[in-house]
């Protein structure tokens, strides 16, 4: 039986949750502690005890006194649903469910553990144990309206949009007053149904809801664009050319906009004159567009091209538009537009030369913005002669010494040529014409880490990091997220031949996306309460696919890339140099553990520093922080454990699996695909591997290689295989 | 009417809620008072509330009514090998519930299941 407490201890056990609640800590223990000296089998305060701790970082201790409360009290719903939560925080979400299952099944009454649940579920893209949580928490109460629009979420996550309509228009007639104008949430509903209608292949009634129900939506962008689109689709071509005109009108600037204007309007490749005299009236209309007069340079051929072209050059260059190139040097596949352009900067050039004019006062302007669009173009890849781009720059730069553009793309060049020590220290140069611009300091930290020198770069990023942070920059970038720096960092450590801290910066990244889907929890309440539901929408489709993300890919590959090299050189984990596993580079082991081990010296000694530092500032913070920071202490910062590992290909797993499922036409990923799961001697899939690239790139010369190494290897195990896969395998790569 | 309360409740009141919502942020707190204010508002909002439970019976109603037909068509009753499963767990790394799926996908053919599997997902 569980021990009933006295008023004053009720009282106490309150004072322990809010204590919780406003996460003090140290007073909750104390009180708890106090409940349970008098009744020391007090299940529902040992769980809240528990809970407490487990913020406090000791997970096992916690743990085990959880699982003791619910001994004393096996009926305890509090006793559960901490369970459950411990779990949660944990990550272990399948146990955490059925904990909160029981818990709510003691207590079906409880708002917050059937919200907690929910919560859960969706999170776990369980939709329809979601859709049946919702229903419960609909029915206890129905007068929210935020209940309802989350079952019909709830509905259109499992894929029934009839069913998640037909909640909204339930609760929209049970509402006898009309809503206010002004409110928001009536507002993003509207529009989130409208989606829902729409996306159940109901254009034409889609229209209608849009103009009869959406009219007073706040977002008035959204009911425009909808209704344009619509109207398109439904080849109402007419009303949908005013409605992107009106459009077009908001915001001249809009590419797309322009785009659909001359698709309603039936106008062809071919009519360039007619297309173009739609860009010219806007082009007049608003003279400050920038759209109407660069997109004609999309589509206009021949002597068309080059006047409109020249135009516009004139323009960009009279005004000193530092983008120019990049704006343009997408029509660089068009083999005319991309000889055209460069003659075009130098015809500037000699005009600007004959008309003998003053030179302007602003260096950025004509003569130096056309020699830096011509540097720019000579170190393009497409059109690329770095001595000629180095002639550019170096005009430029002895027109306007003090730019950073031009000194940056001086290094740039540098680069281009193979010297990517003399492009470090001119990025660095440039950095130093400009040392409060964050983009140069940024840029100049990237040469250094392409140029090895970790240390610098991370003291070159410091200048702009929050010196406060506990661990330094280090600790900054790695809290703001700064995924370049880290595998940036990480494939300088791996080419220096620091397995440790290049495996540790790839594990960063990792955890960063792992972090980032656990963010989805918070606004799993936060956006029904806000509201804000079509954003929300966005939001989860967004996290189902996150890590087809390039910062992704590029990390772990570069990890799995790395265990491969682990594997096939085991003996020295502090030898594996560089993805090729084997370009052998000067140094030799000796000499990379020393550096390896001077770097964690430093890397120690500037968290000391900064730790100090951080205590001067604020001596009465420091007490209160050394207690919280033990939660965050890693306990592996330099990746030595990492770097120990026995089984580098089962680690490497953690990063394929991703790779594959996101970015499966990554001809990359396959090839690292193959190679892992070769080596693990899983057949079967290294042959889906190969199968993939062979299907995205026939003749990528790696392909080529895996499937000789593939038959041979088939040819030696093919007998110990199960006869199934025997089969499937001689059919398949026959 | 909605009288303001007593003083001398207030402390209550707020235990109430307490002891409801067990561990929650600050912010559930604000949220679960808010809720509760929305609830003893006013008479008209009352009465919504009627219409809207009645509205909530009907809907629970007519969705509980086509909620059992949705899957276990013929798919089911393929027999699957536990073998092929074993098989297809170890070569094909899927959890048992995959493997099982796709096995009942191809007729429990464990040759066909793997060759489809070959075959690149775009």
């Amino acid at each position: 039986m569980p021990q009933i407490l006295s008023t004053k201890e009720a009282n106490l056990f309150r004072q322990v949750i809010r204590d919780y609640e406003e996460k003090r800590y140290r007073a909750g223990l104390k009180a708890a502690e106090q409940i349970l000296k008098r009744n020391p089998k007090h299940g529902d305060t040992m769980s809240m005890k528990a809970l407490i701790m487990n913020a406090q970082g000791k997970t096992e201790e916690a743990f085990n006194l959880a699982k003791e409360a619910l001994k004393v009290d096996f009926k305890s719903h509090i006793c559960w649903h901490v369970y459950g939560i411990l779990y949660r925080t944990n990550k272990n979400f399948e146990e955490a469910i059925k904990a909160y299952k029981f818990a709510l099944k003691l207590e079906p009454e409880s708002q917050q553990i059937q919200r907690d649940l929910a919560i859960l579920q969706v999170q776990t893209r369980d939709y329809e144990g979601y859709v049946q949580s919702r229903f419960a928490m609909l029915k206890a109460r129905p007068q929210l309206r935020q209940n309802w629009t989350a079952l019909a979420i709830a509905y259109h996550l499992e894929g029934n949009l009839q069913e998640a309509e037909r909640i909204l228009t339930t609760y929209e007639k049970s509402v006898s007053a009309a809503p206010a104008r002004t409110d928001f949430e009536n507002s993003e509903a509207l529009l989130y149904k409208n989606s829902i209608i729409a996306e159940q292949g109901e254009t034409e009634r889609a229209l209608e809801h849009l103009e009869q129900e959406c009219k007073k939506c706040l977002d008035r962008l959204a009911v425009m664009e909808l209704r344009a689109r619509y109207l398109a689709e439904l080849g109402r071509k007419e009303e949908a050319a005013t409605a992107y005109r009106a459009l077009i009108d908001r915001n001249p600037d809009h590419p797309d906009y322009y785009k659909r204007l001359v698709e309603v309007l039936g106008l062809t490749a071919e009519d360039e004159a007619a297309q173009k005299a739609i860009f010219d009236e806007y082009s007049t209309k608003y003279p400050r567009s920038d759209a109407a007069r660069r997109l004609p340079l999309d589509f206009l051929t021949g002597n068309e091209f080059r006047s409109a072209a020249k135009a516009y050059l004139a323009l960009m260059f009279n005004k000193g538009v530092p983008s120019t190139f990049a704006n343009l040097k997408h029509l660089y596949f068009d083999s005319y537009k991309k000889d055209t352009l460069p003659s075009l900067a130098e015809e500037y050039l000699q005009e600007l030369k004959d008309s003998n004019t003053q030179a302007s006062s602003d260096s950025s302007k004509g003569e130096g913005a056309a020699l830096f669009f011509l540097a720019q173009h000579y170190n393009y890849y497409m059109s690329r002669d770095l001595s000629k781009a180095l002639e550019y720059v170096e005009k430029a730069i002895e027109l306007d010494p003090k730019s950073v553009d031009f000194q940056m793309t001086k290094a740039r060049i540098f680069k281009h040529q193979g010297d990517i020590a003399k492009a470090a220290k001119a990025m660095d140069q440039a950095r130093l014409l400009d040392t409060k611009d964050r983009y140069i300091n940024t840029k100049a930290a990237k040469y250094q880490l392409r140029n090895n020198e970790n240390e610098k770069a991370l003291n070159t990023l410091g200048l702009f990091t929050r010196a406060e942070t506990v661990g330094g920059p280090l600790g900054d970038l790695i809290d703001m997220q700064a995924m370049w720096f880290l595998t940036e960092d990480g494939e300088a450590w791996q080419r220096r031949g620091n397995v440790a801290l290049a495996l540790k910066r790839y594990h960063t990244v990792f955890n960063i996306f792992d972090i980032w889907q656990e963010d989805q929890f918070d606004f799993h309440s936060f956006s029904l309460r806000k509201g804000q539901i079509r954003a929300y929408m966005d939001m989860i489709r967004w996290e189902d696919k996150l890590r087809e993300h390039p910062f992704y890919f590029r990390a772990a590959l570069d990890a799995v890339n790395l265990y491969l090299s682990m594997y096939d050189k085991p003996e020295g984990a502090n030898r594996a140099n560089g993805t090729k596993g084997d370009n052998a580079n000067g140094e030799d082991a000796a000499e990379k553990k020393k550096a390896a081990k001077k770097a964690k010296k430093e890397a120690q000694k500037a968290e000391r520093e900064a730790a100090e530092r951080a205590a001067k500032q604020n001596p009465n913070k420091a007490q209160k922080d050394k207690e919280e920071d033990v939660k965050k202490k890693d306990d592996d910062p330099n990746g030595v454990k990492l770097a120990e590992t026995k089984d580098p290909l089962g680690d490497a797993m953690k990063f394929l699996e991703p790779l594959l499922q996101f970015s499966p036409k990554n001809i990359e990923g396959q090839i690292a695909g193959f190679e892992v799961y070769i080596r693990r001697k899983k057949y079967v899939l290294a042959a889906k591997c190969l199968k993939a690239a062979q299907a995205l790139d026939q003749d990528y010369p790696k392909v080529q290689e895996q499937s000789a190494t593939m038959r041979k290897m088939i040819g030696d195990v093919i007998e110990s295989l199960p006869p199934k896969v025997q089969e499937v395998l001689k059919a398949e790569l026959a | 009417m909605a009288e303001p309360q007593p003083p001398t409740i207030h402390e209550g009141a707020t235990d109430d809620i307490e002891t409801t919502t067990k561990p929650a942020s600050a912010e559930d707190r604000k949220a679960a008072a808010a809720l509760s204010n929305l609830d003893s508002s006013s008479a008209a909002e009352n009465d919504t509330a009627q219409v809207d439970k009645a509205a909530a019976t009907n809907a629970l109603n007519s969705v509980s009514e086509k909620k059992a037909p949705v899957e276990a068509p013929a798919k089911s009753k393929v027999k699957v090998d536990a073998a092929d499963v074993a098989l297809l767990v170890d070569q094909l790394e899927l959890t048992k519930a995959r493997a099982t799926e796709l096995l009942k996908q191809h007729d429990g053919d464990a040759v066909k299941t793997i060759k489809a599997f070959l075959q690149p997902a775009f």
